[in-house]
Order: C-alpha cells, then structure tokens, then sequence
C-alpha cells in the first residue's frame, strides 16, 4: 500500500519537475534580442555594411521543408529557392528596394517598342564544372524555363532567348511585357537560374540530373531526407558592387553549409539551445518565447506571405459579388491574425495586394476603407441582398501550415457570429493541392500567398488558379498593366488594379505575415530577401 | 524441419499478395498525388495533370498494378519520384539506422526488464514488488514522443551531455555512431521494457510455483543456478513472444521517435514518403515491412524449438 503510494508521488513529482524546467527558461526576461518590428522596414535591411568577421568554419542550419528538387525550373517551391541560389544565380536580381540589378548580365536595352531585351553578359564567369558560361548556356536555360516554368507561361508566352554572340543574348517577346525585367529579377521560388546547356539539354520532367551553377557555393551532396551539404566555390567571381539585397558582392564566407532538415519544431529549437544547429529557420511561434530569452540567440523576422480568403467563384454563393463583399465588410481582419501568427509583431494590418515591404514600388491608397471593415451589420445586410438562405458553406485549408489553420478557425468563428452556418474541412498538403482544384469541394479557401515580384503574378489574378477569377474588367486592366512600355508606366496601372480588387473582391485578403528564423550570436551578417540570404554571411564559433 | 520451414515461406506468398493489393488500392484512391508536391505551393492544375501524365499517374488503376506488380516478380521495386535512387537503394540506406537503433533499443529493454521483471517475481507483494510495476505502468502509458522530449530538454540541453538530434552511420566510428541513438534508444527502450518486465515477471511466478522448482531446491540446487538455469529458461517462452513482437515494431521504424529526433530510418522514410506521396517507395516499403514481420514471428517459432525441446520433439 504505502510502496505504491511513494511510486504515484514519486511520477508526479517527476511530471511537476519537468513542467518547472521548461517554465524557468521562460520566465528569464533577460533582454529581447533583435524581434525587429515590421513595420519599421527592418525586413529591408540598408547595404549590409563589410563586417570585419573571420571567413571559415560551417553555417548548420535546420530547415524543415525537404525541396523536391534544387532545380528551380520545375518547381515553385520555396524552399528550393531558399537553398538553390546558393548554387545558381540569375541574369538579373533585385536589391532590397526591388529594384532590378544586374547579376550575371553586365547590362541591358530595352527596344522601343519594348519587345526585344538585349542581355550583355559578363566576361569570364564560370560555372562550378569550370566550363565559361556563355550565351548559348543563357539561351538553353531562359527557353526551358519560360516553357516549363509558372511564370515563364503566364507571362513570356511566345518569348524566346537567342545566343547573338557569345556575350550577348536577345530575348524576343511576342507583346510588350512591362514586367519582365521584375520578373526575370525574382529570387523566390521558381527562379530563372543560369545553368550548362549540356544539363539543361540532358533534364527529364523530373529536373537536371546535376546541380551546376554559377553561384558563390556549390553543390556538394544531399542526403535524402537527412541534409544538403553546400561548399565554398573558390574561383566564384563576385560583383563588385556593395551587397543590397540580393544584389552586388556575393561573398562565401564560410566553407560549409548544411541544411539540415528538422521537421520537428521542437528539435529545431532544442539543438539551436544546445548549440548544434546555428540557424534555425521559420521556427514556430510558440517557441519565440523561450529563443528570445536566451541571451546567446538571436531572433529575425521576415515576411512569410499573405493571409488570404479565397473564394470560389465558379460555382455557389460566392460567385455572387455580393457575398463576396459582404464578408469583406464583416470580417474583423486584428483577431485572424493574432490567431494566426499570436503576436502583433508577426503581422502587419495592410490593404495594399502586395506586402508591406513592397510599398515602396506597389501601394496605392484606394481600397483602404475598405479593408479590415469590421462591420458585421452591413455583412448581414449585403449577405440578405445576395441571396443566403443559411446553407452550410465548406471552408478549407491545410494543417500543415499553422498560420493557414489557426486562421481558418478564427475565421469560422467570424462567420457563426455574422450567421452564417460553415464547416471546415482540413486536409494535408498533398490532399489540400489537390481538392483545392474541384469546384464542388469548397467555398472558401484558407491559403498563405508567396509574395510576388510584380501584381499580376499574384495567384489569385490566374484564370485557372483555385478561386477562377474571371473578370473581363481585370483582363483589360491586366493587358493595359502588362502591356505597357516600362514599369512606370505600368506602376501608374496599379491604383486602378487595387481599385478593381476591392470591388470585385477576388479574394479578401487579412494581412501580411511574418516568419520568425533564429541564430547564434557568433553568426553575423544574414538578411532576407524572398528567403535567408546566406552569402555575407559568417560564423565567428 | 527444412520442410516446415519451406512450408512457411510459401505461405509468405498470398499474404504479400494481398498486402500489395491492398496499399496500392489505399494510396492511389487516397487525394494528392507525387505531382502536385514535385510542383510547388504555386502550381496550377494544368501543370500538374501535365506532369502526371509524363510520370504515367493517369493510367487506369489496374494497369498501374499490373505495371508495377511484374516489375515486383521480377526484383524491381521501382523508383522514387523525389530521391534520385531506386525504392531497393532506398529501402537499404534507410534500414541500417533503425537497424542500429532497434537493436540499441531491444538491449536497453531487455537490460532493464528481465532484471527488474525477475526481482518483482521473487519479491512478489513487496515494496519492491510494487515500484517495479508501478514504473512499469507509467512505462506503458507515457507517449513516446513524452519521454524523448524530456530527455532532450534534460540531458542535449541542460546537461549537453549528449547531442539532441541526427545520425553519423557506423563509418564515422563506434562512439560517434551510438552517440547520436542513445536518447532515442532509451526513450524507445525504457517503454519496450514496460511490457517486457511484465511477462517476465508473470512467466517467472508461473514457474516458480512448479514442483519441480521445489524438487531442484531441496536438491540443494543453488539459487542462482535455480534462477536463471531452471526457471528463466522454462519461463522464457511467452517472453520471447513479446520480444519478438515488439522488435517487429522497432526495425519496421519508430516513426516518432526517428522524427524528433532526425534519424534517417524507415520510419521517417514510409512519413516521408506519405507526405509527398511518393508511390513506389510507400508500396515496397509496406512489402518490405510485411517480409520483415512474417520473417520474426517465423524466427521466433524456430527458437522456440531451439529452447524448448518439448516444442522440438512435437515437431518431429
């Protein structure tokens, strides 16, 4: 009797101990290590200044999303990106002001008319096989990413590169495409990378059978469901301007990097605690708590993408306008965030379709009263004029992202206090991607959108893209956007763009979210631009 | 003997054939498919049923089976849709760590159960009696995931006595090697043990209470001989059950525990491959997983024979 007493005690005084250990490290206020605000445009970090740190040693970093390849062509995935631009660059890239910048061409014309771009490339650039790029690889690398690429389809439909010379190389569109440059100059995922003609000539639907490129690191291996290894590529010949953004010097400050992939959170965070990890990136927001405490551990934010409702608007309610606006107008936009991302500085309140570090080339100020209404009596209103008859409405989303789920649930309870009966239904990823395409599987859609380089790549613009947009007063706007002879003139565009958003209401979008990547003190000189920039950057351990 | 042994491995054929049937059925009817996931977040659905007809996704499902189903009969489990390597290279990269850590983890089980399950039969009733099976209880009704997060916390961060996550495989050295699966080798182990402490301690009151246990002490038999030599050996039957039960568990991959603690088994290879739904690998792998489990309980039978002479001879 008592021996089993002193074995109950014994257990839950063991629990008590563990709970009190993870409470200790939390209540250590200890100093907020660098959470920079949004807002403030910390996301767009000045030129990064030369730091004076020793080059050398490894950069291990736990990643929890696995690519399904490194090849950018084939895939959108971020993660890809995030990693393969190590390895390859692009002709053109942007500095953090989302200007575009020359990368391995040295320069560019545009013709009047704005159909033809002349490529000048740079001299002596070799790929990490020792073969000098030339046109010809540039050539065989644009073609095969406008035709199998998202964005060369939508966008270079009937474009083609042509080797002029070895140093030059023209790229003819069938329309004048204001955008293109912006495009061309987009880090993310599905990136224009640069690689050998032979690999290019050589790839099945699946991707290039080797990662060559031209890039400060270069691909040395890639344990399956385990790490990629990266190292230093010694003949890299940077730019020589100063590093902003992706643009400029390009420098490998140390030997190795490994991505290491952790798909557990908490894994990630314990071994950036004990020191094995040395960047830990998109941790999850319920461990920001314990990080910041720390005062050998750093804390970043960076824009992750955009909380969207996505509607169906090829069949039921809300292919009716009205229903649309009507939850535009009710939803109270502040508590779908905070649910989503937990803390007001992982979000920003922003009308604007594009991000709010992207304001400095797309904002416009029409459509502001109609953000974030919070009006659930007009909702109503609009909901009665539209036809609702209290039928259930399917929304869906995917676990998998914990920003998508958190808000889809705030979401709903929006909607039970606007009356209106709804039911979420969530998926898996695979799952999601693909009911998502069925126009009888939901109503309303949860998704995080991947910030673009210009507006009309935004998902939600595509015809064919779940939601089916189909509005012919975009359609003109769009030929009027795109087809304009530079961007400026096509920036002035936008305000009528915006303008379009609201009224039509393709989709209703919440806010702006920011993901939440953590290092070690002793590495130095990571920034964010579509993804961890990881040249410039060093480890002191 | 060579006969039974034949017989049973014969009767392996109908099983796997069912077996195949029926995952291929589950995952092809099942949404979401390896195209969508080679695409990306941003993909639209006329790039994805491009690709899925490149990679022959859209074939009719029995003609699917049957592609797959000869390639199978003749050796070739196919190939993976994301690792650039065949389902069989796959397959054999991934089973040496759950291999290590299954065998790591049996040990510490066993380690720890007989032992303690042995004590608690010979002091039945008593305090020591009563803590073994109470840690044997709270054994069997933490979480797995619990105990590896807590010893994490405890021993790779507060203590960093030990590394918290990964794999170095067996080139890289003994200690490197065994470094990285002793977390999650007690973690697995300490939970085994829970069920084997209990049968073994059971099995052993059993016996115990024989007559011939009685005869062999007024013999004058030893107690440690009595112990190990009469009575283990006589209890060890219905323990080896468990064992081999549970060991099935371990090597067809602690899915969990190779999660949080990024170890690169089968376990994180079938999660993996789920989540991408990466086919080939999902299928040989079950196949490999339903080999594995019928080649045990069949091992198991024959040590049966090997210890029990009764079971020998009946065989015969």
């Amino acid at each position: 009797m008592k021996a089993s007493r002193i074995v109950r005690t014994l257990a839950i005084w063991m629990v008590a101990a563990s709970l009190a250990g993870c409470g200790a490290q939390t209540a250590q206020t200890g100093q907020n290590e660098g959470a920079q605000p949004p807002g403030q445009g910390q996301a767009q970090p000045e030129p990064a200044k030369e730091p004076q740190a020793a080059t050398g040693g490894e950069l291990k970093i736990a990643y929890q999303a696995q690519p399904p390849t490194l090849d950018p062509h084939v895939t959108t995935s971020q993660a890809s990106a995030t990693i393969g631009r190590n390895v390859f660059e692009t002709l053109v890239t942007a500095d953090s002001k989302y200007h575009v910048q020359p990368m391995l061409a040295e320069s560019w014309e545009q013709s009047e008319d704005g159909t033809t771009i002349t490529f000048r490339l740079r001299q002596g650039v070799r790929f990490h096989n020792g073969k000098e790029m030339t046109a010809d690889d540039v050539a065989a690398s644009m073609n095969r990413w406008i035709q199998i690429s998202s964005a060369g389809k939508d966008h270079f439909t009937g474009a083609v590169f042509e080797a002029k010379d070895a140093q030059t190389a023209v790229l003819t569109l069938k329309q004048p495409t204001a955008t293109a440059m912006a495009i061309l100059a987009y880090g993310g995922g599905n990136y224009p990378a640069i690689m050998p003609k032979e690999l290019i000539d050589q790839a099945d639907p699946k991707g290039v059978k080797e990662y060559v490129g031209t890039g400060p690191f270069q691909f040395k291996e890639w344990k399956q469901d385990q790490q990629i290894h990266l190292t230093k590529y010694a003949d890299y010949q940077a730019r020589s301007e100063a590093a902003d953004g992706l643009a400029g010097k390009r420098e490998a400050r140390v030997d190795d990097i490994y991505f290491i992939f952790t798909p557990d959170s908490s894994t990630q965070v314990a071994g950036l605690l004990s020191g094995e990890f040395d960047i830990a990136a998109d941790v999850s927001y319920d461990s920001v708590q314990q990080l910041e405490s720390n005062p050998e551990i750093k804390v970043d934010v960076a824009p992750t993408g955009m909380l969207n409702l996505y509607f169906n608007k090829k069949k039921g309610l809300f292919a009716n306008e009205k229903a649309r606006q009507a939850i535009a107008a009710g939803i109270d936009a502040e508590s779908i965030l905070i649910a989503a991302y937990t803390q007001e500085k992982y979000y920003e309140l922003n009308h604007n379709m594009m991000m709010y570090y992207q304001i400095g080339q797309w904002s416009s100020e029409n459509g502001r009263e109609s953000y974030n209404q919070n009006n659930p009596e007009k909702a109503k209103q609009l909901l009665g004029e539209a036809g609702y008859n209290g039928e259930e409405i399917v929304i869906m989303t995917s676990r998998d992202y914990e920003d998508m789920y958190n808000g889809a649930v705030a979401f709903q309870q929006q909607l039970k206090n606007l009356g209106v009966k709804s039911k979420l239904e969530v998926y898996d990823w695979p799952t999601f991607t693909e009911l998502r395409n069925d126009e009888n599987k939901f109503d309303i859609l949860v998704i995080t959108n991947t910030p673009k380089p210009e507006p009309s790549s935004l998902a939600f613009m595509r015809k064919d893209f779940p939601g089916w947009t189909n509005s012919p007063e975009l359609d003109e706007l769009l030929v009027k956007f795109r087809g304009a002879p530079n961007l400026e003139k096509a920036m002035s565009v936008y305000d009528d763009i915006q303008k379009w958003f609201y009224e039509y209401v393709p989709v209703v979008k919440i806010g702006d979210g920011n993901s939440i990547s953590s290092s070690q003190k002793s590495v130095e000189g990571m920034t964010w631009l579509d993804g961890l920039i990881l040249w410039n950057v060093s480890n002191a351990k | 003997m060579n006969l039974y042994l034949v017989k049973r491995i014969l009767a392996l054929i109908p099983v796997l054939f069912v077996v195949s049937v029926v995952i291929f059925l589950i995952i092809h009817i099942t949404p979401g498919d390896p195209a969508s996931v080679i695409l990306g977040e941003s993909a639209t659905a006329q790039d994805v049923e491009a690709l899925r007809q490149q990679l022959g996704l859209d074939l009719p499902i029995y003609q699917q089976y049957m592609n797959w189903i000869t390639d199978v009969l003749r050796g070739d489990l196919g190939e993976s849709y994301f690792m650039k390597e065949s389902v069989s290279e796959a397959i054999f990269s991934h089973l040496q760590p759950t291999l290590s850590l299954a065998i790591l983890a049996q040990i510490i089980a066993l380690l720890i159960a007989i032992p303690l399950g042995i004590t608690a039969a010979l002091r039945r009733g008593t305090a020591a009696d009563q803590t073994v099976m109470g840690f044997s209880l709270l054994g069997m009704a933490i979480p797995s995931f619990l105990l590896a997060l807590f010893l994490i916390l405890l021993v790779g961060v507060k203590l960093q006595w030990l590394p918290v996550a990964g794999y170095k495989p067996l080139e890289a050295g003994l200690w490197n090697h065994l470094k990285y699966l002793i977390l999650p080798a007690v973690s697995l182990g300490a939970i085994q043990s829970a069920l084997i402490t209990r049968m073994t301690r059971s099995s052993m009151l059993e016996v115990l209470n024989m007559n011939y246990m009685k005869a062999a002490r007024s013999k004058g038999v030893k107690d440690r001989q009595l112990i190990y030599k009469h009575a283990l050996r006589n209890a060890f039957l219905p323990i080896l059950t468990v064992i081999g039960q549970t060991f099935g568990g371990l090597v067809t991959g602690a899915v969990v525990t190779e999660t949080i603690f990024n170890i690169p088994g089968i376990g994180q290879l079938i999660i993996n491959s789920v989540e991408r739904r990466d086919y080939e690998v999902i299928q040989g792998v079950v196949l490999f997983v339903t080999c594995v489990y019928v080649f045990i309980n069949l091992i198991v039978d024959i040590l049966y024979g090997v210890i029990d002479p009764r079971v020998r001879l009946e065989r015969k």
